[in-house]
């Protein structure tokens, strides 16, 4: 069965930052997926965290539509919106105009949130367990900081270089990756 | 550019972390501009795959994203 996350909608509206977090855990990635087609030309991080923001504010605005998570396909056309203007506002050159304009198409398709996987939980911190030691602690400092912090500061906190903690992110990020895979939990980008 | 550096710029361009103009406008990260363009959907490719590991290791099922977002609500 299909989740409508607009179930949020009225706490969410009412300024409940609770639900707007519970919204997120199922609107983010939807989101950020239908930027995919644009990746090349924006900082689609910068326009998406730009965007939800604004859903935060609109969100007490919005009509229902009837149709289910009307704030979520809310969200993917202002992503779009956003992009778009900043692909033309910056003149940004190569960009072809037939990509733009079926990126503007695919911002009008329904969206629904992923299901959730109730054994991501445990995989995840099994995989988290098995790094080594050095591997786990740059992994869990840069996600514990949860963007509050750039990883030269981050690399710092451990008296590492920032190239340095950027290669042994990615190794134990990849590490981190395979496993899921093994246990059979598929993290890749596409839907 | 060697591969190394390539991997650093999108690993750099994979965090949540954002800088902020002074009227609040969220910056692009330094990195999107020196990777080059073939490698930017490589690079979006992992940040999505690490925000389910993030969301994955959350009590909450949330991402640096969002918490990056939530820590930005006014």
């Amino acid at each position: 069965m299909q989740q409508d996350l607009d179930d949020l909608l009225p706490r969410i509206a009412s300024g409940d930052p609770t639900a707007f977090a519970r919204w997120l855990a199922g609107a983010e990635r939807p989101v950020r997926l239908s930027l995919r087609g644009l990746a090349r030309w924006v900082d689609v991080e910068a326009v998406l965290q730009e965007t939800l923001l604004r859903v935060w504010q609109v969100a007490p605005r919005l009509e229902p539509d009837g149709r289910p998570n009307g704030l979520l396909r809310f969200a993917i056309r202002a992503a779009h919106n956003l992009a778009i203007s900043e692909i033309r506002r910056r003149k940004t050159p190569g960009v072809d105009p037939a990509v733009l304009e079926r990126a503007i198409e695919e911002a009008s398709v329904a969206a629904s949130p992923p299901p959730h996987d109730p054994l991501l939980r445990a995989a995840t911190m099994d995989c988290l367990e098995a790094l080594p030691p050095k591997a786990r602690t740059v992994i869990m400092v840069r996600i514990s900081s949860g963007g509050a912090a750039d990883d030269a500061d981050l690399a710092r906190g451990l008296s590492m270089r920032t190239n340095t903690f950027l290669q042994s992110f990615t190794r134990a990020r990849n590490a981190l990756r395979t496993c899921l895979e093994n246990k059979g939990i598929d993290v890749g980008a596409r839907p | 550019m060697t591969p190394e550096e390539r991997e650093s710029l999108a690993a750099a361009l994979g965090s949540a972390h954002r800088e902020r103009s002074p009227s609040g406008e969220i910056r692009w990260h330094r990195a999107f501009f020196d990777l080059p363009e073939e490698d930017r959907e490589a690079a979006f490719d992992d940040a999505a795959a690490l925000r389910v590991i993030e969301a994955g290791m959350d009590e909450e099922g949330l991402s640096s994203t969002a918490r990056a977002v939530l820590a930005r609500l006014p």
